[in-house]
């Protein structure tokens, strides 16, 4: 009579650990699914932001509003271009 | 086994395949269109529509990209007035109350009020704190560079069907590239019909669409533009159009044509505005044509550049017709290149009279004359092909110099390609990358169409456009220190079967640095009045971009 009252001991052992394991793993998890839901708010507030912002980027980088600036700002186009010519080594000079 | 038992053991069994008959004929007779019945209980199908790709520019720009933009719904069941909410929103969406008030039936449950409305009309209307009003993302177009290049990139409008379509331009011609896969997704709703909208199906097949990188150099089309529009102004045109290619690969750096519209509002300007008059339009190319002619008779051997013109001395005579000098001046037994340098017509009937007609249409072919180049744009159009037969002594003779045959501009300037590029002509393309949706890279790679002529029939045409702009009409205007090849040209416009002496299409066609070409350009002005020649409106429009361009690029003068 002995093995079996050992045995049921232990499985009932197992079964309190594994309720135990499983309480405590529940309990870690359940507020995920609300951490998941504000990520997911976040991401979408920062895709808009970054929508925003790439517009915002592009309108201001864009060569018609930095010529209309720059004109404001008393910037003329170049109208000439220096090239400095590469000097001859000195012992071919005369 | 007692008799009791028998009964009680078919009775149970007889229920047991009855529930199993039932299962059956629910689960799987009838599964698919219960299924409907449910879905259209608890949600609807909605279209999430795919993000039309971006197009950009060579430098990563995106010249063409979209905006955040939202779609105003509502749902009829939850509105308590709705003649109040109509009048609230009609300003701020810039719609007219009573339209408003028409789209809200009671008996629905979702009803779109207007789509494309921005960030602020979006937190207006909150503020009003409607019950019932939900907002959809969506992708507007947004052009940063507001209307420049706007023929050339097309715009995007609405299909019978109300799905966005690209028209015109590389929107129409990479519409099915640009648009993506719409995809489908369940909304799901409550009983009262209150929508759940965190609950939407993850799988919608949707794929965005793909983005463009193009060959158009940003500074350079930016150039060319504010350049030709402010040249159309100067010289009192109608209308103007140029473009820029790089002859080695065919690449087109810049395209522009004025008028033109906004892309932005392009349902508010008249539909001839829409089309590119640089692949739309056909015209008599005039004096930009003599080049390609005379690089046909130095490649058949029949002239040299110092061959001497016997029939230059006055004008010529070809069937009842007097062919003149566009000045009246003559030239006696001058050379092939001072034909070319003083764009002289006898001269070039001289060269046509060498060819020959079988030559000529041969060489035109070769050319692309009267062909479509393939360039990625909607709507190229190519003149009517005059067959061999129909062509009369006059008509060889005109040709020559470029009248009574007519090209589009993209025409010209593929076949000048050639010229310079060794005698290889190229395809004319304005994307050189497509980029898909999953990061993948499709390079389109250079084509040559044609050999229309020899490398040394290149070289030698290109020396004599070089004489023409170091010693013709255009030579002030050139940038000093650098060699050039070029051809002016001024063509009289037929009108009712007649040349109207004051109206002309002026143009200029070249490319530079001469020995190695870095760009080929054309400049074409509608009915100039200022002057009604070439060399006085397209020549100096021609150099001012090409000074820039060489500035650009830092190249240095040869000379």
């Amino acid at each position: 009579m002995k093995r079996p009252r050992l045995l049921i001991s232990l499985i009932l052992l197992v079964i309190l650990a594994l309720s135990i394991v499983r309480i405590t793993i529940e309990n870690s998890i359940s507020t995920a699914g609300t951490e998941l839901l504000k990520l997911q708010a976040n991401v979408e507030v920062y895709k808009k932001s970054n929508a925003i912002l790439q517009e915002k980027y592009l309108e201001d980088s864009s060569l018609t509003k930095i010529a209309s600036s720059a004109a404001d700002k008393g910037f003329v186009p170049a109208k000439n271009q220096v090239y400095l010519s590469t000097p001859l080594p000195l012992a071919l000079k005369q | 086994m007692g008799f009791r038992y028998r009964i009680s053991l078919f009775f149970f069994l007889f229920l047991f395949f009855l529930v199993i008959g039932r299962l059956f004929y629910w689960q799987v007779v009838r599964a698919s269109e219960l299924q409907s019945l449910a879905e259209a209980q608890y949600g609807r199908q909605i279209n999430l529509p795919a993000t039309r790709g971006e197009i950009k520019t060579a430098d990563g720009f995106a010249i063409v990209a979209n905006k955040l933009s939202y779609l105003v719904f509502l749902n009829p069941k939850e509105l308590k007035d709705k003649k109040e909410l109509s009048d609230a929103l009609a300003p701020i969406i810039d719609t007219e109350s009573a339209s408003i008030s028409a789209k809200i039936l009671p008996d629905r449950y979702w009803v779109p009020i207007k789509s494309h409305i921005n960030n602020d009309s979006k937190d207006k209307i909150e503020a009003l704190k409607f019950p019932g009003i939900g907002f959809q993302e969506e992708a507007t177009r947004f052009y940063p560079e507001a209307s420049i290049a706007a023929k050339l990139l097309g715009f995007v409008g609405k299909d019978d069907n109300g799905s966005e379509k690209g028209y015109f331009g590389l929107e129409g011609y990479y519409d099915r590239q640009l648009r993506g896969k719409d995809g489908l997704a369940t909304i799901i709703h409550d009983a009262a019909g209150h929508p759940i909208l965190s609950k939407l199906s993850d799988s919608t097949g949707k794929t965005d669409g793909r983005s463009l990188i193009l060959n158009i150099d940003r500074s350079i089309q930016f150039m060319l533009d504010n350049t030709l529009k402010d040249g159309i102004e100067q010289y009192g045109a109608k209308g103007g159009t140029a473009a820029i290619m790089d002859p080695k690969t065919g690449a087109i750096l810049a395209m522009s044509s004025f008028p033109t519209f906004d892309p932005r509002h392009f349902e508010v300007y008249s539909d001839d505005l829409y089309r590119n008059a640089f692949i739309n339009d056909t015209y008599e190319p005039g004096s930009t044509f003599k080049p390609l002619v005379m690089a046909a008779a130095i490649d058949s051997n029949l002239v040299k550049p110092d061959t001497k013109c016997p029939i230059c001395a006055g004008p010529v005579s070809i069937g009842g017709y007097e062919i003149e000098t566009w000045n009246k001046k003559y030239n006696a037994n001058e050379s092939m290149t001072d034909v070319i340098m003083h764009s002289d017509n006898t001269g070039m009937v001289y060269v046509s009279q060498k060819l020959g007609l079988d030559r000529m249409v041969s060489y035109l072919d070769k050319f692309g004359v009267q062909d479509l180049t393939g360039i990625d744009l909607q709507g190229e159009v190519s003149p009517n092909v005059r067959q061999k037969e129909n062509w009369y002594p006059i008509d060889l003779a005109t040709a020559s110099f470029g009248q009574g045959i007519t090209v589009t501009p993209i025409e010209l300037l593929t076949a000048f390609s050639a010229i310079a590029n060794n005698g290889k002509r190229m395809e004319p393309h304005i994307v050189s990358k497509i980029i898909t949706a999953d990061g993948k890279n499709i390079d389109i790679q250079p084509k040559v169409l044609s050999n229309p002529v020899s490398e040394r029939a290149a070289k030698i045409t290109t020396e004599m456009m070089v004489n023409a702009v170091d010693s013709g009409e255009a030579k002030f205007f050139k940038p000093k220190g650098y060699r050039i090849a070029g051809k002016t040209g001024t063509a009289q416009i037929p009108v009712a079967g007649h040349y109207d002496a004051t109206k002309t299409i002026a143009s200029f066609i070249g490319f530079a640095p001469a020995d190695d070409p870095r760009f080929l350009m054309l400049v074409i002005f509608d009915q100039p009045t200022s002057s009604i020649y070439g060399a006085e409106t397209a020549a100096p429009t021609f150099f001012k971009v090409a000074k820039n361009i060489l500035m650009y690029y830092g190249i240095p003068p040869s000379e």
